[in-house]
C-alpha cells in the first residue's frame, strides 16, 4: 500500500531521511569535537597522533571519508529538494513580516532558517576540507614526530592559521550557525521520526540547547584559543 | 461606552488574478466600540465604505463563535491576531490599543489562492479529508455503541485532535505553509480510536500523498501552527502522523 | 386547486408504523439507483447524512452548500448534546418516554407518528456515530457518558464536550467525503440555491448562484432535498450563523410548498446578552450549563439596581436575598425546565426591573454551588470550552463570577410542511432537518435537533425517497429542458433589476435588516399580543418599502457578500410578515408561541386544544396577496393532552 520509494520521497519520508542523516552527522561531530578538544593542548603530540592513526587506516580512511562526504551531500541534497518545493508553497509573504504567537513555538532563526545555517555549513565544509584536509603537509614542512615516526603536524598548521584574524573570526562565526543548526536539529530529528511526545518535549528541547552550546563553544573556542594566544599566556 | 480608533491597513484584491494592494482605511476606523469583535469592526468599516460608495471589504465568516472555521485572516503578522486559542471572529477590539496600527491581510499559501480581499480558497483541505479522513462504514445497523470500550483518557485525546475547525491558520502561520497539523489532527483522532484501526495505513498514506500533491510545504517542526491554532491542537498530532506513516512504510505493501 | 394535507402515515399501532411503512414501501433496484440524480441542498447534519447515505446506496448525488466547505454548516455550532433512548444509565428511559417527552415538550403540537419514529431511531444514531469514530464523552470504564437536558427527568443526552454538533457533523462530513472520493457525490461549495424548477408539478431541479463568480447554474435531478436549516435570522440577532437563511425554503414556498407553523420559534434562555448595536450575533451558552448552573436574580430591586450601576456585585448579595426563581417555581424540574419556560421567566423577572446588566436584560447563571460541590476541575472538564468562550466574549471569568445570560432567538420549529415521508406538498421536494416543521411541535427540547437531523438523513430519507422514486417514477430529465432556462432567466432578471434599483439609497441592507430584527424580537418574540402583532405587520411592511426604495447595494456581480445578504434579507422581510400573521391567527399559547391574552393565573401558557390542535400550513398566493391557511388536524391517539406542568 505504501511502497518504500514512494514513502521516502514524500515530505514525511524526506524528513525521515533528514533526521537519519542529521543524527548520523551529529555522531560524526561528536568524534570530531572529541578529537578537536586535543587542539586545546599546547603540545601537538596527542592531536597529531590521532590524525596519524586515522591516516594509517589507508584506503579504509578514504572509504570512510567518502562515506562521510556522501552523507553530507545526501543531507544537503534532500534538504535542498525539500526547500525547493516548500519555497513554492508560499510565494507571497506577509506585508510586515510574520510574528510568532508564542507558546511552544520554536519560531525564530534556528528553526525557520535551517536551510541557511545548513547552507553556510555546507559552504564552510568545502573550504574547510580544502583548507586543512588538502592543506600543506609534510612536504611543506609541517612535520612532527609521533612515537618516533614522522607525521603531519596538523596541530601547528591549525595553531598558525588560527592566529590570523581573517581566518579565525569567520571560522568562529560559522560555528554560531552550527550551534543554531543543532539548536533546532537536536529536537527536530526526534519529532521527524514521530518519536516525540509532549511530556519529553521540554526536556529534549532544553537538552538541544545544551548540545548546541557544547558543540558551538567547543569548536568556536579553538580559533579564539590561538587568536588570543591562550597557550602562550598559559606558559 | 468606550470607543477606539485605529490606523487600519487592509489588503484589497479584486480577484484571483489581480495583483492587489494595501489600502489605508484609517479614516473609516474611527470610534469603534471596544466590545465589538474584530469582524464586527470590519462590518462597521464596510457600512461606512458603502455609505461612501466604495466597495466593502470581502471577508469570510459564518458562526462568529469560533467553531465553523470559516473566518480567518492575518492581523499584524499573526493568523487570527495576537490572542492564542482564538479565531478572528472571537478577537475583541478591547485587546487593541487606541491608535494602534492594524494590518490585515489574507492567509498566504500557494494552496490557498486568494479569491477576493481577505477571502481565500481552502478547498485543498477538503481534498485532504476526502483522501481518508473518515472511518469507512456505511449507514446501517451497527454494533451497540458501548461495544467499543474506549478509556476516557484516550477518548479525550482523540476529541482534542478532532476539535480541529479546519480554518487554515496552521498553514498561514507555518513558515513553510505546511498542512501537517491539519492532516495530523485527523490522523491522530483515528489512530487513537479502535474504530480507525483497520484502515490506518491506507488512511495515512493517502492523506499524506494528497497533502503533498496539493502544494503545501513540508513540516520542519517549527511549531508555530500549534501556537496559531484556535483550538490549540497539539504538535503531538504531527508526531503521531509521522509515526503512523513510518509504520505504514515499514509494513510496506 | 384545493390542497389536502395528508400526512401519509401508515395505519396501525403507533409503535409499528415505521416498520409497517418499511415493509410496504417500494424499492428502487440497485442498477436503477445509479440512474437517479438526487439534489441535496445543504450539508448540515441533515444534508450531509442524507447525501452520504444515498450515495452509499448507489444514487448519483449532487450536494450544495453556501460555505466554502460542507463541514461548516451551522450544525457545527451545536454544543450541548444529542438525545437517545439507549438507556445506558438504566434510569427508566424508553422509546415511549422519549416520544412522550418530545410530544409534551412540543406542547402537543406535533404529529405523533413522526415523533415516535424519531424516538425509535435515536438509538441507531448513537451506534452509527460511534462506528464512524465520533469521540463522544466517556466514563473511565470506557463506556459512553450521558447527561440530562431540559424537559427530561432521565439522563439521555450524549455529548462531546461542548462541541457535540461539531463532532457529529464531522462524522457525517467524513461519510460524505468518502462518497465524494468514490465519485458518487459531486460537491458544490459556495453555491446558493435561488430557485426551484418544477416540471409537470414535480420538483425537478434547482437554480444556484456561484457565489464566487456570480454566475447562475442549472441542476436537474429526480428529487430535491432541502436541508437548508432554520430561519432564525429573521430576528437578525440570533444564535444562528451569519449565512443561515430562509431563502431556499422561501423560494420553494413561492413555488407552491406550504410553510408550516412559522410562528413557532424558540428563544433560547441561556445566551450571552446583547450589549450594543455593533453586534452581529448572539452567542449561545449551552443549555447543559443548567445542569450545574443555578439561575437567579436579586430579590430586591435596590440590589438589582446596585448591580446594574456597578456598586454591588453578585457576591455581595446574601443567599436569602437571591431569588432562584426557577427552583422555587418549578421544584421538580428546577433549573432544567424546558427552554420556553426558562426564557419567559427570565423576561418576567427582567420586566420586573430585576435584570442584572447595564441594559437590565440579563439574569445570573451561577456555578458557585457546583464548584463547591464537585471542584473546579470537574466543572472545567464538563464545560471548559464554554467557560473559555464566555470569558473571551465578555471578559469575565465564570469560575469566579456568575455568568450573565438572556434569551435569544435560537431555533425555528416551523418550516416547510412535510408528510410522514418528509416530502412537501410538491412531489419530489423533500425537507429535512431544521428546514421542515415535523417533529418539535411548538417547542423543541434540547438535544433533539441533532437527533432529528441525523434521523432524517441517515435513517428516514433513504427509505422514503426510494419509495417516492419507485412509486412516481419521475422521467429522466436534464438541464436542457426549457423550464430550466425559463426559471434561470427569471432569477437573472430579478438580480439585474434588483441591482439596478439599488444603486443608490440613504441606508444599507444591514440597517434595515437590523431594524426588522428589533421589530420581530420585541413584538413577535417571547411574548406576543394581538395589538403588538398587528403593529409589527404594519412596521414590517414599512421596512419592506424602505428596503425596496432606499437601500444601496454594492453593484458588482461577482463575489459580493452584501448582495447575498440583501437577497436573504429581502426574503426575510416577506417571511416576517407570515410569522406575525401566523402568530396572530393562533389564538392560544403553545410552547414557544406565547400570547399574553392566553395564559393561566400563574402566567403559564394556556393552549386551546379544541380550536388549535392543528398544523397551520400556509400557501403563497402571489406577490401582494394574502397567504391562505390550510390546516392539518393533529390526532392524538396515544397521549392525553394535558396542561404542561414542570412544577
Ligand atoms: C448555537 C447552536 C447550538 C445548538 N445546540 C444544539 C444542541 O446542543 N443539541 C441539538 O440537538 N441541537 C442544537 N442546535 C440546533 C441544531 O444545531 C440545528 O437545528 C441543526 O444542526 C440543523 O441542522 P440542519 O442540517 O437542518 O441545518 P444546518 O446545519 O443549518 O445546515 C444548513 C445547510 O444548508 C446550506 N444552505 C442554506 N441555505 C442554502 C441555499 N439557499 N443554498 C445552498 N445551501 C444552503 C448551508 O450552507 C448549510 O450547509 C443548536 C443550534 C445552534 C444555532
Ligand atoms: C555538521 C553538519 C550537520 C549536522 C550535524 C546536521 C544536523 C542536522 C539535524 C540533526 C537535523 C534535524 C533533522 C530533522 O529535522 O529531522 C538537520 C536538519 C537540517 N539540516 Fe542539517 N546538519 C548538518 C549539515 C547540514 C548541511 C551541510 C545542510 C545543507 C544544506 C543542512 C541542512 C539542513 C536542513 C535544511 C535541515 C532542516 C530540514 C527541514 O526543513 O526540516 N544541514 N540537520
Ligand atoms: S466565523 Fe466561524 S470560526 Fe470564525
Amino acid at each position: 500500500m505504501l511502497p518504500l520509494k514512494k514513502a521516502l520521497t514524500s515530505s514525511l519520508g524526506k524528513k525521515y531521511l533528514m533526521a537519519a542523516s542529521g543524527i548520523a552527522l551529529v555522531g560524526f561531530l561528536v568524534t570530531h569535537l572529541a578529537a578537536n578538544l586535543l587542539l586545546y593542548l599546547p603540545e601537538g603530540e596527542l592531536y597529531n597522533g590521532y590524525a596519524k592513526a586515522l591516516h594509517d587506516w589507508g584506503p579504509l580512511l578514504i572509504v570512510a571519508e567518502l562515506g562521510l562526504g556522501g552523507l553530507f551531500l545526501f543531507h544537503a541534497a534532500v534538504a535542498t529538494g525539500l526547500h525547493m518545493k516548500t519555497a513554492a508553497a508560499r510565494q507571497k509573504g506577509y506585508l510586515e513580516g510574520q510574528r510568532s504567537k508564542g507558546g511552544n513555538s520554536r519560531f525564530g532563526f534556528p528553526a525557520n532558517k535551517m536551510i541557511w545555517s545548513g547552507g553556510i555549513l555546507f559552504a564552510f565544509l568545502v573550504l574547510h576540507i580544502i583548507h586543512f584536509r588538502f592543506g600543506p603537509g609534510i612536504a611543506e614542512g609541517y612535520e612532527a614526530m609521533v612515537n618516533g615516526e614522522s607525521a603531519r603536524d596538523l596541530h601547528r598548521l591549525v595553531a598558525e592559521e588560527f592566529r590570523k584574524a581573517h581566518i579565525a573570526l569567520p571560522y568562529a562565526a560559522v560555528m554560531l550557525f552550527l550551534g543554531a543548526h543543532l539548536r533546532h536539529g537536536f529536537w527536530s530529528w526526534l519529532q521527524s521520526l514521530g518519536a516525540m511526545a509532549p511530556k519529553y518535549d521540554k526536556i529534549i528541547y532544553s537538552l538541544g540547547l545544551l548540545v548546541a552550546l557544547a558543540f558551538a563553544l567547543g569548536f568556536l573556542g579553538i580559533p579564539f584559543w590561538y587568536l588570543l594566544d591562550v597557550p602562550g599566556m598559559l606558559k | 461606552m468606550a470607543t477606539k480608533s485605529f490606523v487600519l491597513k487592509v489588503w484589497r484584491q479584486d480577484g484571483p488574478d489581480s495583483p492587489g494592494t494595501v489600502e489605508d482605511l484609517t479614516e473609516y476606523a474611527k470610534d469603534v466600540n471596544e466590545h465589538a469583535s474584530f469582524l464586527e469592526m470590519l462590518d462597521l468599516i464596510n457600512e461606512r465604505l458603502m455609505a461612501d460608495g466604495k466597495r466593502p471589504i470581502e471577508f469570510d465568516s459564518d458562526c462568529r463563535e469560533g467553531i465553523c472555521g470559516q473566518c480567518g485572516c492575518v492581523v499584524n503578522g499573526q493568523a487570527h491576531g495576537s490572542q492564542r486559542g482564538t479565531t478572528v471572529c472571537q478577537l475583541h477590539m478591547r485587546s487593541f490599543e487606541d491608535g494602534q496600527t492594524i494590518v490585515v491581510e489574507p492567509f498566504r499559501a500557494t494552496a490557498f489562492p486568494v479569491i477576493k480581499d481577505l477571502v481565500v480558497d481552502r478547498s485543498a483541505f477538503d481534498k485532504i479529508q476526502q483522501a481518508g479522513g473518515y472511518v469507512s462504514v456505511p449507514t446501517g445497523p451497527k454494533p451497540d455503541a458501548n461495544s467499543f470500550k474506549i478509556g476516557k483518557e484516550v477518548s479525550d485525546r482523540a476529541f482534542d485532535a478532532a476539535a480541529c475547525i479546519g480554518c487554515g491558520a496552521c498553514v498561514a502561520a507555518c513558515p513553510n505553509a505546511s498542512a501537517s497539523l491539519f492532516t495530523g489532527a485527523k490522523i491522530t483522532q483515528f489512530a487513537l480510536m479502535p474504530q480507525g484501526a483497520p484502515e490506518r495505513k491506507r488512511r495515512v498514506s493517502r492523506m499524506v500523498e494528497t497533502m503533498d500533491d496539493l502544494g503545501f510545504g513540508h513540516c520542519s517542526n517549527i511549531g508555530e501552527c500549534e501556537a496559531a491554532c484556535p483550538k490549540e491542537i497539539s504538535l503531538e498530532s504531527i508526531a503521531i502522523m509521522k509515526r503512523e506513516y513510518l509504520k505504514a512504510m515499514l509494513a510496506g505493501s | 386547486m384545493s390542497i389536502v394535507l395528508d400526512s401519509g402515515e401508515p395505519a396501525g399501532p403507533l409503535a409499528d408504523k415505521w416498520d409497517a411503512f418499511k415493509d410496504q414501501m417500494k424499492l428502487v433496484s440497485p442498477a436503477n439507483k445509479r440512474k437517479h440524480t438526487i439534489l441535496v441542498v445543504g450539508t448540515g447534519l441533515a444534508g450531509a447524512s442524507a447525501a452520504a447515505t444515498l450515495a452509499e446506496l448507489g444514487y448519483h448525488v449532487k450536494a450544495f452548500c453556501i460555505q466554502d466547505s460542507p463541514r461548516r454548516a451551522h450544525s457545527i455550532a451545536a454544543q450541548g448534546g444529542i438525545n437517545s433512548t439507549k438507556n445506558y444509565p438504566y434510569d427508566g428511559d424508553s422509546v415511549y418516554r422519549l416520544f412522550y417527552d418530545t410530544i409534551k415538550g412540543g406542547d402537543y403540537r406535533s404529529r405523533e407518528s413522526n415523533v415516535h419514529r424519531l424516538a425509535q431511531l435515536s438509538a441507531n444514531i448513537i451506534d452509527q456515530c460511534v462506528a464512524q469514530g465520533v469521540p463522544f464523552a466517556r466514563e473511565y470504564g470506557g463506556e459512553l457518558a450521558t447527561r440530562s437536558f431540559g424537559g427530561a427527568q432521565v439522563s439521555r443526552t450524549f455529548y462531546a464536550k461542548g462541541q457535540t454538533g461539531q463532532q457529529l457533523l464531522l462524522g457525517a462530513y467524513g461519510a460524505l467525503n468518502r462518497q465524494i472520493d468514490a465519485g458518487r457525490v459531486e460537491m458544490f461549495e459556495r453555491r446558493e440555491m435561488l430557485d426551484l424548477v418544477k416540471v409537470d408539478g414535480k420538483a425537478r431541479g434547482i437554480i444556484t448562484r456561484d457565489l464566487v463568480t456570480g454566475k447562475l447554474e442549472k441542476h436537474a435531478g429526480h428529487a430535491v432535498l432541502l436541508c437548508t436549516g432554520g430561519y432564525g435570522r429573521v430576528y437578525f440577532l440570533s444564535t444562528n450563523a451569519f449565512n443561515s437563511n430562509g431563502t431556499a425554503a422561501w423560494r420553494c414556498h413561492k413555488r407552491g410548498a406550504l410553510f408550516a407553523n412559522p410562528c413557532y420559534v424558540q428563544i433560547h434562555p441561556t445566551c450571552i446578552p446583547a450589549s450594543g448595536d455593533y453586534q452581529s450575533k448572539l452567542t449561545l451558552m449551552s443549555e447543559s450549563l443548567r445542569n450545574d448552573g443555578r439561575v437567579w436574580v436579586p430579590k430586591k430591586h435596590e440590589d438589582a439596581e446596585a448591580i446594574r450601576n456597578g456598586s454591588k456585585t453578585a457576591k455581595d448579595i446574601e443567599p436569602q436575598d437571591r431569588d432562584y426563581y426557577l427552583e422555587t417555581k418549578y421544584p421538580s424540574f428546577g433549573n432544567l425546565v424546558p427552554r420556553d419556560v426558562a426564557s419567559r421567566n427570565a423576561k418576567t423577572v427582567c420586566d420586573d426591573g430585576r435584570g442584572v446588566n447595564i441594559t437590565g436584560r440579563a439574569v445570573f447563571l451561577d456555578f458557585e454551588t457546583a464548584i463547591e460541590r464537585d471542584g473546579e476541575d470537574a466543572i472545567r472538564d464538563r464545560y471548559g470550552n464554554l467557560f473559555h468562550m464566555y470569558e473571551k466574549i465578555t471578559g469575565d471569568n465564570p469560575y469566579k463570577v456568575p455568568m450573565k445570560i438572556y434569551p435569544a432567538t435560537h431555533y425555528t420549529m416551523g418550516g416547510l410542511w412535510v408528510d410522514y415521508s418528509l416530502m412537501t406538498n410538491i412531489p419530489g421536494l423533500f425537507a429535512l432537518g431544521e428546514a421542515n416543521f415535523s417533529d418539535h411541535g411548538a417547542n423543541r427540547l434540547g438535544a433533539s435537533a441533532l437527533m432529528q437531523g441525523l434521523a432524517d438523513g441517515y435513517f428516514v430519507i433513504p427509505h422514503t425517497l426510494g419509495n417516492y422514486l419507485a412509486t412516481h417514477k419521475p422521467a429522466a430529465i436534464d438541464e436542457s429542458h426549457p423550464e430550466f432556462e425559463t426559471v434561470q432567466q427569471e432569477v437573472q432578471d430579478d438580480i439585474d433589476s434588483f441591482l439596478e434599483s439599488h444603486q443608490s439609497g440613504s441606508t444599507t441592507v444591514i440597517d434595515v435588516y437590523r431594524r426588522l430584527g428589533q421589530v420581530m424580537y420585541d413584538r413577535v418574540g417571547m411574548a406576543r399580543t394581538a395589538d403588538g402583532l398587528r403593529s409589527a405587520i404594519a412596521d414590517i411592511r414599512k421596512l419592506r418599502e424602505e428596503f425596496e426604495n432606499d437601500v444601496k447595494v454594492p453593484q458588482n456581480t461577482d463575489f459580493n457578500k452584501y448582495l447575498e445578504v440583501a437577497f436573504r434579507a429581502r426574503d426575510f422581510l416577506e417571511m416576517a410578515e407570515l410569522l406575525a400573521r401566523d402568530a396572530l391567527e393562533r389564538e392560544e399559547s403553545a410552547g414557544g408561541h406565547f400570547r399574553e391574552e392566553h395564559q393561566t393565573e400563574d402566567g403559564e401558557a394556556r393552549r386551546n386544544d379544541d380550536d388549535f390542535a392543528y398544523v397551520a400550513a400556509w400557501e403563497w398566493k402571489g406577490d401582494g396577496e394574502e397567504h391562505e391557511l390550510h390546516k392539518e388536524q393533529l390526532v392524538f391517539e396515544n397521549v392525553k393532552l394535558v396542561q404542561r406542568s414542570y412544577k
